[in-house]
């Protein structure tokens, strides 16, 4: 068995006798390419709607959830699917989410969220590092359509208006903050700041009514993963 | 050859007659009747069903018909979450958020528990807000409504007394 | 500085004028009306006149109308809120359609079948309608006359009309619409304890620690209630909520474990739960064996349809649905035995660990339960025994008759229980729990009634649906309906109801107050009051007696249905419609009317005018000469005083925001057949159910069957029908409302997005609704309030331009002969995409 490596290695170490080095090199370029063609090509199936509710976590639970909303129907029939939100477009973003995700996988694979049940259990959880995610890009995803550049404030209501023109132009918060829940159903928001209301400020009692008056913190720490990926792929981070 | 034709013809006579004597049922079934919700003498019919109407935003808050109903809801509340999880209601209505949202704050008897005490926060007995306030959408009444809000009531009140005593000092002048 | 009172009155008037028309207030004027004289309301209680909670509302009059309404805040049932039906009261009488004189069909000055509606006089009305009642008497006998009344009849009224059908013309063709609604809740009391009604009442839910929610969508059908269990539920971490339902409802926004089972699957559920407790050992073997002994009950027994049905003639069954026969616990044990957990959860759909849990919550010790159900169980082919399933649970764990621990069977109607069950306008039944089939039971009613012996015909008369089949076979030839809109509330109506009406055989007369599905079918319509415009009483499904004044006059010529009933048996003489063997038995009443007969019969008329109330309307009794209310009130409570039914004095009720029956010493009673609380259960015996001779309660042995009708593949969906929380039952009140029907205007068909895609359909495609008895055409809804699974669709049963009874089908329960508007097979089709 070591003699077979060992030979198979010899062979393989060898620089080539009968081929140009010519052909070599354009070979290998050709080949670069196809498979460069091909890993994006299969990266970009991965983004399809068909490919993330081909399993029935995906497809009973959050896709079963948008599809009431106005991101999967509404007037003019322009919609997002899963990726247009929930992977960042451009690549090496792309790739950290690529990375992300197979924690997913590996979730499909051993069940973590096979049954509604589960899902529910878990909805915070997954719902609080997607709105972390999208605190620590500045809501990138939302932006990709909704660009504040060119929003029209005198279409919009007056209290839209009001909030987009302060605090959304002056970069105080970002789309997540207030537009939480628009695609898919929250979790129990208990603790959890609503709108506006910034740290240190008693949070507003009523949504989580069972802790009545109980302050929390706005922003939600960062894991360590995180922090390093957003500095490696200059991903922006708010402070 | 004669029997066929016969029978042909004995066939469409009951066929013929199988649909007047439907069509008369018909008739007798959507007998002439007064308009209510449904338009008289059409019980038999199936007719077309109105598109789903549009929810209103009227510009102004429409006025209430007396000062115990709850305001209805000047906005569209489709896809709104509110389940035992969060209530997307109170994100704009509520006290703290009312200032920075311009939305009407609850009101205070919406503090109040089952025994009139006031609570800290919103009593649970008030969280579905939908039980009592509902949007509008844009259709017309199916009847109009002979209501008269107390402003009405009050008015043709002292109308009322104002005759009354003018007919009364009419009444002592014509007696002088 | 004095200004005269005419001068005030002046000034003010131009400011209200101008605020009234939105113009600017003349300085001269005060703009805010400050004189008490003016601003001074009357305020007054009156129950709400919609669904089965019975919340208590302030009504505030002024110069004879009504001008608001709120929450009672000293009404026990919802201290002080109310759901947006409660809140737009104040508009519901006042739609310009009142119907506000008596109209007959009409051709050229007779009454004519094909005819047009003509107004005529209450005279007329009553000359015609005597002639037609005595023609069908004289001729085929008092099985040719019926009576549709109402869970919306005040008590005075349903009793009155008792009296008048079952004393008076002799017939048990009387039925009140709660047919259609309570009558499996009342034939699972019966069945399990011998006594109709809650045994727990509204306290409960302060009390419970879980709530169990079979089929109900309270959120939508009791708001009020939902309200207490919503504050329950949040104010308490510990607190569990329970929804289920063959589809997600907006009651599952509160649910802590959601169910959406199979539909009929229910009763494999019940099974499944009294089989875990049993299996593991959480039985309260000493209260059963006390307090509980066991039957097995007669299975296979049909669906309630026409004999000639196959589904009825294959029945073994049928003929003895309400049979059963004693068994031992172990038999039970082992009868329950194959709903296991896996089988359980394969045949309804649901995942095992949501089962186990909804077990465990019944057979925790320490968790006190509310079980809460109305019409999943109630209209289903097997709503007798799904209600007794469900005590059975609370009954093998003795988790009943005490605050929190409490199966609760709703209404729907604000006097479903008060008019149609504790008075007794069932067919079959007689006030206090009694029945026709009894002669002891005839006997005393026809004692308390003042009646010769054999007055009461001792067989059940027609219930609601097969009343309808009697219409079209022509055997009913005249049929008056009060308070009550069946055409559009009873089932199947393309093939059976409406061409009842419509044979020229019968005589349809509809009491209404707006021009209803009902009324456009009658041949003659009688104006009637409403609500506030009558003196009434309403009991509630807590057992709670609730009364009110005469608020308001009645427009025009409308009067109530008990100024009706009693006018009405002034035309009618016992010479006429008595046989010659009764009157020789009481020649006293030759020669006389049914009104000397039933209602100054030294009962009802003992009580004087003067003894009404000084500063309340009081029409009836203006127009008869006595406190007709009162004495209707009291001759009826001798049926139940000291039988476990008793009233309170008459006049309390008028003080009082409700009292809970049996009222005993001038006490209510919160939990029935518990000793310390309930006055009829013996000192040291613990528990009673004294409704069955023995004092047991029965735990019966029943299994899952199908329903009558399943999806096939030429009719692939199943079809659920119910109310939304804006509209109540047929929409004739609250769809005058305009914010009522601006909120929720149209009845649309409530379908699964996938399903909608599937077919082609978008939201707002309008789709022809298909089953084997009729269609509708409706818009779809895929993201409405309630949110069907794949292949089940809902429509709501409010909107009388589409009337989705044109496809149900008219299967009863058959022991409670409830019709299942909850289950039938349509079939889909695309009109217009949009």
């Amino acid at each position: 068995m070591l003699k077979f490596l060992k030979e198979y290695w010899r062979v393989f170490n060898r620089p080539s006798a009968y081929i140009g080095l010519g052909t070599l090199s354009l070979g290998g370029f050709l080949a670069g390419i196809i498979f460069w063609g091909g890993f994006n090509t299969a990266m970009e199936f991965t983004n399809t709607e068909a490919f993330c509710i081909g399993c029935h976590e995906m497809k009973d639970n959050p896709y079963r959830e948008i599809t009431s909303t106005i991101h999967y129907t509404n007037r003019s029939g322009v919609r997002a699917i899963c990726s247009d939100c929930h992977v960042p477009h451009k690549w090496t973003d792309k790739i950290a989410r690529k990375m992300q995700a197979s924690k997913e996988v590996w979730g499909k694979v051993f069940g973590t969220i096979n049954t509604r049940d589960k899902f529910l259990e878990k909805r915070r959880h997954l719902a609080e590092r997607e709105w972390r995610r999208l605190k620590a890009n500045d809501s990138l995803e939302c932006r990709n359509c909704h660009d504040f550049e060119f929003m029209d404030f005198t279409a919009q209501s007056p209290r839209a208006k009001a909030m987009h023109s302060t605090e959304l132009a002056g970069g105080d918060k970002t789309c997540i903050d207030c537009h939480k829940g628009i695609a898919h159903d929250l979790p129990d928001m208990e603790g959890v700041p609503i709108g506006s209301a910034y740290p240190g400020r008693e949070v507003d009692p009523e949504p989580g009514w069972h802790s009545a008056g109980q302050a929390v913190n706005t922003d939600l720490p960062l894991e360590p993963w995180q922090l390093f990926l957003a500095e490696k792929f200059q991903v922006a981070l708010k402070p | 050859m004669k029997m066929k034709y016969f029978r042909i013809a004995v066939l469409s006579f009951a066929v013929l007659s199988a649909s007047v004597l439907w069509a008369e049922a018909e008739t007798s079934l959507n007998a002439s009747a007064p308009d209510g919700i449904r338009p008289g003498g059409t019980l038999a019919d199936e007719t077309k069903a109105p598109d789903i109407p549009e929810t209103v935003t009227p510009i102004k808050k429409p006025m209430r018909n007396y000062p115990d109903q709850p305001p209805t809801i000047p906005h569209s509340v489709e896809g709104y979450q509110v389940d035992r999880n969060y209530n997307q209601c109170l994100s704009c209505h509520s006290r703290a958020r009312s200032p920075d949202t311009g939305a009407p704050m609850v009101s205070i008897t919406h503090y109040l528990d089952r025994d009139h005490q006031a609570l800290a926060a919103v009593s649970p007995r008030r969280y579905f807000c939908v039980q009592c306030h509902v949007p509008q959408h844009a259709v017309e009444p199916v009847t109009s409504s002979n209501f008269q809000g107390i402003e009405k009531v009050l008015e043709e009140s002292l109308n009322r007394e104002v005759n009354q005593s003018e007919n009364h000092n009419n009444g002592m002048k014509a007696a002088e | 500085m004095t200004i005269s009172r005419r001068e005030f009155a002046k000034a003010n008037a131009a400011a209200v004028a101008a605020i009234s028309i939105g113009l600017p207030v003349p300085a001269s004027a005060s703009n805010l009306i400050t004189n008490r004289d003016l601003t001074t309301l009357k305020w007054d209680k009156a129950p709400c006149r919609f669904c089965g909670v019975g919340c208590g509302v302030m009504v505030a009059t002024k110069d004879n109308q009504v001008v608001a309404t709120h929450g009672d805040v000293k009404a026990e049932v919802n201290r002080g809120i109310n759901c947006v039906k409660g809140y737009f009261l104040s508009k519901i009488m006042y739609g310009s359609d009142r119907l506000t004189t008596p109209m007959l069909r009409m051709s050229n000055g007779q009454y004519d079948k094909q005819g047009d509606f003509t107004p005529i006089s209450w005279d007329q009305a009553f000359d015609i309608m005597a002639d037609k009642f005595k023609e069908a008497i004289r001729e085929t006998g008092p099985e040719s006359v019926a009576m549709l009344g109402s869970g919306q009849w005040t008590v005075f009224e349903a009793y009155a009309g008792s009296k008048f059908m079952k004393g008076g013309l002799r017939s048990n063709n009387l039925d009140p619409n709660a047919r259609h609604c309570m009558a499996s809740a009342v034939g699972g009391f019966m069945r399990t304890f011998g006594i109709d009604e809650p045994m727990g009442c509204y306290d409960d839910i302060e009390h419970a620690d879980a709530f169990v929610l079979w089929g109900s969508n309270m959120a939508e059908m009791h708001p009020m209630l939902w309200s207490r269990v919503t504050d329950r539920r949040l104010s308490f971490d510990h607190v569990e909520v329970v929804a289920m339902s063959p589809y997600q409802t907006r009651s599952f926004d509160l649910a802590d474990l959601r169910i959406v089972f199979k539909p009929q699957t229910d009763l494999i559920i019940l099974n499944y739960i009294a089989n875990y407790i049993i299996e593991n050992d959480k039985v309260n073997h000493d209260f059963v064996k006390k307090h509980t002994r066991f039957a097995r009950g007669q299975d296979d027994i049909g669906y309630g349809l026409r004999p000639e049905d196959p589904r009825q003639v294959n029945a073994k069954g049928a003929d003895k649905a309400g049979a059963s026969t004693e068994i031992t616990f172990e038999e039970f044990a082992e009868f329950v035995k194959p709903y296991t957990l896996e089988r359980t959860a394969k045949e309804t759909g649901v995942a095992e660990e949501r089962l186990e849990r909804l077990a465990r919550i019944y057979a925790d010790p320490n968790k006190k339960v509310m079980s809460l159900w109305t019409m999943g169980f109630n209209q289903h082919t097997r709503g007798v025994w799904a209600n007794n399933m469900a005590y059975n649970l609370h009954l093998l764990t003795g988790k009943i008759s005490e605050p929190g621990n409490s199966p609760f069977s709703l209404t729907g109607q604000p006097s479903a229980c008060g008019s149609a069950r504790e008075v007794g306008t069932f067919s079959h039944r007689l006030p206090a729990d009694m029945v026709v089939t009894n002669p002891e039971h005839r006997a005393k009613t026809e004692k308390i009634w003042k009646l010769p012996e054999g007055t009461i015909p001792d067989k059940n008369g027609f219930h609601a649906v097969l009343q309808s089949r009697k219409l079209k076979d022509g055997v009913i030839r005249v049929y008056w309906t009060q308070a009550c809109n069946n055409i559009q509330a009873g089932p199947n109506l393309k093939q059976e109801t409406l061409p009842g009406w419509r044979n020229p055989k019968t005589f349809v007369i509809v009491s209404d107050v707006y021009p209803t599905t009902s009324a456009q079918a009658a041949d003659l319509i009688l104006p009637s009051a409403m609500w506030v415009e009558k003196e009434g009483a309403f009991g509630n499904a807590e057992r709670r007696t609730q009364m009110w004044h005469q608020l308001v006059s009645a427009p025009g010529e409308a009067r109530s249905d008990l100024w009706q009933v009693v006018e009405f048996s002034k035309r009618l003489n016992v010479d006429d419609i008595w046989p010659e063997e009764l009157l020789a038995k009481a020649p006293e009443f030759r020669g006389k009317n049914l009104y000397q007969v039933l209602f100054t019969n030294g009962n009802v008329d003992q009580f004087p005018l003067s003894e009404t109330a000084k500063d309340q309307l009081n029409d009836e009794a203006k127009a008869f000469g006595f406190y007709l209310q009162k004495g209707l009130f009291e001759e009826y409570a001798q049926f139940g005083r000291g039988h476990g039914h008793d009233l309170a004095p008459f006049e309390r009720y008028h003080q009082e925001r409700g009292l809970r029956w049996p009222v005993v010493d001038g006490k209510e009673t919160r939990w029935r057949f518990r000793e310390g609380y309930d006055p009829y259960v013996e000192k040291g015996s613990g528990v009673q159910f004294y409704g069955h001779a023995d004092k047991r309660a029965v735990i019966f042995a029943l299994p899952y069957e199908p329903p009558a009708e399943s999806p096939d593949d030429a009719y692939p969906f199943w079809l659920s029908t119910g109310r939304v929380l804006e509209h109540w039952h047929t929409g004739s009140m609250t769809q005058r409302v305009p914010e009522l029907h601006a909120a929720v205007p149209y009845a649309l068909v409530y379908m699964n997005y996938d399903d909608a895609t599937e077919l082609g359909f978008r939201r707002g495609s309008e789709i022809k609704v298909i089953s084997r008895r009729g269609e509708i055409r409706a818009r779809v809804e895929t993201r409405g309030r309630v949110k069907p699974p794949k292949g089940l669709v809902f429509v709501p049963f409010f909107d009388a331009n589409r009337l989705i009874n044109k496809v149900t089908l008219d299967a009863t329960d058959p022991i409670s002969f409830q019709t299942d508007f909850k289950k039938c097979a349509v079939k889909l089709e695309l009109v217009s995409l949009a």
